[in-house]
């Protein structure tokens, strides 16, 4: 998030797009009730009624996929009504001209074909977003499970450029990160291209830096993303795969595709606090403890690190995962030699600028935000304050793309896939706690009733999906949430796995699969 | 941030209105726990800036001098009833304002705790500036949501102000508080007098499950039914509800109702049982619930 | 009678409310809500209100496991390192340190993804280490 959580509340605007907030944040969704309470206009678009749509001044359900046109033709509006803001975009901004003329071609009525939001909906949305300052845009895993990710966060930051929204407080461009720590796992550089807070690793200078740190030669050559991962263990290019706290059979798309890789390894290493779906497959699992048996640190979505403590001792004979590595790797004759996370944090601290004023000390109960480059640095509440960490804010000429699969004649629906409010992912978590299993013990397909009518399919029936990857059984739940012609899928359910039947195709620049939309066929389960 | 830090250190006073010291309370928690009339005692301490719930024992006595009164309500009484069902004979120290007490009482009624086995230091309500009968710091403008106006039920409401709404708009209202429900169950989890084993919003015959909002109004109904004699009016439910629903005014109602027909006043005191509510004649045997 | 409150962030989503654990002699019994955490302000969802369930199931794995003739097999921690240092030295000296990936975790801390991506980099030699940021 460029901006933090609290902010949220105080926002003349929240436009949420591809954020099923209230399900999935809850505890963000709480600042949009209470801005709006206060008097914020609330703006949602998802392709499914959400429980925030029936808060909204408006609220569309566009067509999966479609968030570019959406995007570009909110602009369009906005430039036609003259409601930008020119002297933000010509003080702080740069590639204006290029841009502008890119979204001439989206009228609201060539938006309409592609997306389905009447013209009049969409106007409201440009007018609301545009004319009421600030206006803060939140946005989740719908907008970047697309082979279009990348272009749709793009556009998400030209609207939020377009009207001054950014570096602004209460504005901004605001991700909402699904995992407790995937913002830390970045930030410490648990990525293939870059080494702790982005530094490439192939800038030279950088990889001369750890090299000296750690005393080893470093490679330089960008590594494989999970993405690829998958395609090089078919190819046999990937002999070993040491995973920690995922389980990558149930969470990557096209599941058979994975079991396949997975049969082709040589070697696979699980470390875990369950035996996962991907952990019975493993040559040899590493038994690991959970948040309540360690210390450590977490980054939340809005940049915030903050401790965690050791609340009971491990299980059983299990390890912290930090000890379980720093073994792994004297075994294999590079001591990694720790008194306990707070040594390895100050040894962080210096290899990530954006961290180095932090310490256990300092962050409290309440966190530090990053940046946070030195010791007196209060930390960082939002970004781009003055300007832009690159200096001007770039804006993109961006065109709308269909995505991968469309639906056709044999395969007629869209299917989306997502969350719901009692599971988490994969389900390891939340299936063996009893209270969270009780609110939703097997999968389901909501399902428009016009399209279950068609069908003949009640409430509850079982049902066949498939796709050109799979197929899987499960019950269909009846409901308005979704449109006539799109089917939602939760992923928790490893009886009935969502993954089986979504489709790989990836984003080209940040290798993330296309989850929220594929072509799907329904029958009733004979 | 100090600023409020600064409030949740400020010393508490006696009932007669004198200031007291927390020196006072922490020289009477040593000598209880030294002379073993209590083998916990339940209070706050400050912990890198926060006010949380603190176990003082015979083993770390020293604490005690940490010992602050910590405007931060937590549930203390709660804690205390999970103690006691594990260790039954356990003797228990508690630190209480007037809100907790109520709830003590409750308890005492409906058997969760052993009045014998629990001693009390008695602290001063917060007093807010907004109502009387609004005994603590959270219901202040910035905390409650005094700018419902033209939406929902504003939090500071009272029964009163809430139903001179028209039916209709009374309708509208709570319904538009109750669609913002995300099922999180805290009302219930953080509720000082929940403690059956079995919750009827866990029913899946009375109420739907996995979906949200959840089934409405009944999720906040069976709620409220079952807070009828049992509310102690603390607002922790409301404190602990993340959207912000008047779960306090909703079950002030149910139980004005409780008191209107049958004069039982929750928590009050505990000398009244809820066994006999109904009048002699109906004698409902207490039994594990 | 060992009672402790232990205040700590929950691991669910990304959000990062301050969640205390509640502990009875050595053992998880509850969550709650801080109240005075700057994120959550005292409150909590289902997930975070039940956190304590997952910690405490009986599905928790409690040894180290190496799987032999296709069965698994308790193993020590000794045994279960060397058996891993061992192969991935093998693997890397067969088909080169880019034959290796490393998952590292969304799920655990700072610290350890710092290691995780040092051990890739540093001791196995590579930049094939990603995490599930994109899924």
């Amino acid at each position: 998030m460029t901006n933090s959580i609290e902010e949220i509340e105080d926002a003349a605007c929240i436009f949420i797009i591809g954020s099923n907030t209230s399900a999935c944040h809850p505890l963000i969704a709480r600042r949009v009730f209470r801005a709006k309470e206060k008097g914020a206009k609330l703006v949602v678009a998802d392709p499914r009624n959400i429980q925030l749509s029936r808060f909204a001044d408006v609220a569309v359900t566009q067509r999966v996929g479609s968030d570019v046109a959406l995007l570009n033709g909110m602009m369009h509006i906005i430039v036609k009504n003259d409601w930008h803001d020119k002297s933000y975009m010509e003080a702080r901004c740069e590639g204006v001209e290029e841009f502008l003329a890119s979204l001439d071609a989206y009228t609201p009525d060539k938006v309409e074909t592609i997306t389905g939001i009447a013209p009049a909906d969409l106007e409201k949305m440009a007018e609301l977003y545009a004319t009421n300052s600030p206006a803060s845009i939140l946005y989740a895993m719908g907008i970047t499970q697309h082979t279009t990710g990348v272009d749709n966060v793009k556009s998400v930051c030209n609207l939020a450029m377009l009207c001054g929204n950014v570096g602004v407080k209460s504005g901004g461009v605001n991700p909402l990160r699904g995992q407790n720590n995937v913002q830390g796992a970045c930030d410490m550089g648990g990525l293939p291209n870059v080494f702790p807070a982005y530094q490439p690793v192939t800038v030279e200078a950088n990889t001369e830096k750890f090299s000296k740190a750690w005393g080893k030669e470093l490679p330089n050559k960008v590594g494989y993303t999970i993405t690829d991962m998958v395609q090089a263990m078919i190819d046999g290019k990937l002999k070993a795969l040491y995973v920690i706290g995922e389980n990558p059979k149930m969470s990557d798309p096209d599941q058979n595709h994975i079991d396949k890789a997975l049969d082709k390894l040589e070697l696979l290493i699980c470390q875990d606090i369950y035996l996962t779906e991907t952990a019975v497959r493993a040559d040899i699992v590493l038994a690991a403890v959970s948040v309540a048996e360690k210390d450590g640190t977490f980054t939340n979505t809005e940049r915030r690190c903050m401790k965690v403590n050791k609340a009971i001792e491990p299980l059983g004979d299990t390890l912290a995962d930090w000890e379980i590595i720093s073994r792994l790797s004297t075994a294999m004759g590079y001591e990694m030699k720790y008194d306990g996370p707070e040594e390895i944090f100050k040894e962080v601290t210096t290899a990530a600028p954006s961290y180095a004023g932090m310490s256990y000390e300092r962050m409290g109960l309440d966190g530090l935000q990053w940046p946070c480059p030195n010791p007196e640095h209060p930390g960082t509440q939002f970004l781009h304050k003055e300007q832009f960490t690159r200096g001007k804010g770039l804006f993109h000429a961006i065109e709308y793309l269909d995505p991968a699969e469309m639906p056709d004649a044999e395969y007629p629906y869209f299917l989306t896939t997502g969350r719901m409010f009692a599971h988490y992912h994969t389900g390891t978590m939340t299936r063996v706690s009893p209270h969270l299993d009780a609110e939703q013990k097997n999968g389901y397909v909501e399902i428009h009733p016009e399209d279950a009518a068609a069908l003949a399919v009640k409430d509850g029936d079982t049902v066949k999906l498939s796709t050109r990857r799979g197929e899987i059984q499960v019950p269909a739940r009846v409901s308005n949430k979704v449109k006539p012609g799109l089917l939602f899928v939760p992923f928790h359910f490893a009886e009935s796995p969502a993954n089986v039947l979504t489709n790989a195709a990836a984003d080209p620049v940040a290798k993330i699969p296309e989850y929220k939309v594929c072509a799907v066929k329904i029958e009733k389960a004979a | 941030m100090e600023e409020q830090m600064k409030k949740w250190l400020e010393p508490f006073s006696t009932t007669d209105g004198k200031p007291s010291t927390l020196a006072t309370m922490q020289e009477q928690v040593k000598e209880w726990i030294d002379q073993d009339k209590i083998d916990v005692f339940l209070g706050y301490k400050m912990v890198q800036g926060h006010p949380l719930p603190h176990f003082f024992t015979k083993s770390n006595l020293g604490e005690v001098d940490e010992l602050i009164s910590g405007q931060a309500r937590y549930s203390l009484e709660k804690i205390a009833t999970k103690i006691a069902a594990e260790t039954p004979d356990i003797k228990i120290g508690l630190m209480v304002r007037d809100c907790n007490q109520r709830a003590l009482n409750v308890l005492y009624v409906w058997n969760q705790l052993n009045p014998e086995n629990v001693e009390t230091i008695h602290l001063n309500c917060c007093p807010s500036k907004l109502k009387k009968h609004a005994d603590c710091s959270y219901l202040e403008p910035e905390k409650a949501a005094v700018y419902k106006k033209k939406v929902g039920i504003d939090n500071n409401m009272d029964v009163e102000d809430a139903e001179a709404f028209n039916m209709e708009q009374r309708f509208q209202r709570w319904m538009y508080e109750f669609s913002k429900c995300i099922k999180c169950y805290g009302c219930r989890d953080i509720c000082p007098v929940c403690f059956c084993k079995e919750c009827s919003l866990e029913h899946p015959e009375l109420i739907a499950t996995g979906t949200l909002p959840p089934e409405i109004p009944i999720f906040h109904l069976v709620r409220a039914v079952h807070m009828g004699g049992r509310c102690i009016d603390c607002g922790l439910c409301e404190d602990a509800c993340p959207v912000d629903i008047p779960l306090r005014l909703l079950y002030r109602k149910v139980n004005a109702t409780v008191q209107d027909e049958f004069g039982y006043e929750t928590g009050t005191h505990a000398g009244q049982s809820p066994f006999n509510l109904l009048g002699d004649e109906v004698t409902l045997e207490p039994k594990p619930l | 009678m060992d009672y402790k409150i232990i205040p700590s962030v929950c691991s669910y989503c990304g959000t990062g409310c301050g969640v205390l654990f509640q502990v009875m002699d050595g053992k998880l019994t509850d969550t709650l809500p801080m109240k005075t955490h700057p994120v959550n302000e005292g409150k909590l969802c289902i997930k975070g209100w039940n956190l304590h369930e997952h910690v405490v199931s009986d599905k928790r794995l409690t040894t180290p496991l190496i799987k032999k003739n296709g069965e698994f097999q308790n193993a020590s921690w000794d045994e279960a390192i060397q058996t891993a240092a061992e192969k991935l030295k093998g693997i890397v000296k067969a088909h080169g340190p880019d034959s290796v990936g490393i998952l590292t975790s969304a799920k655990i801390t700072n610290e350890e993804n710092y290691l995780a991506q040092k051990f890739a980099r540093a001791v196995i030699g590579t930049n094939n280490v990603d995490h599930c940021a994109r899924l």
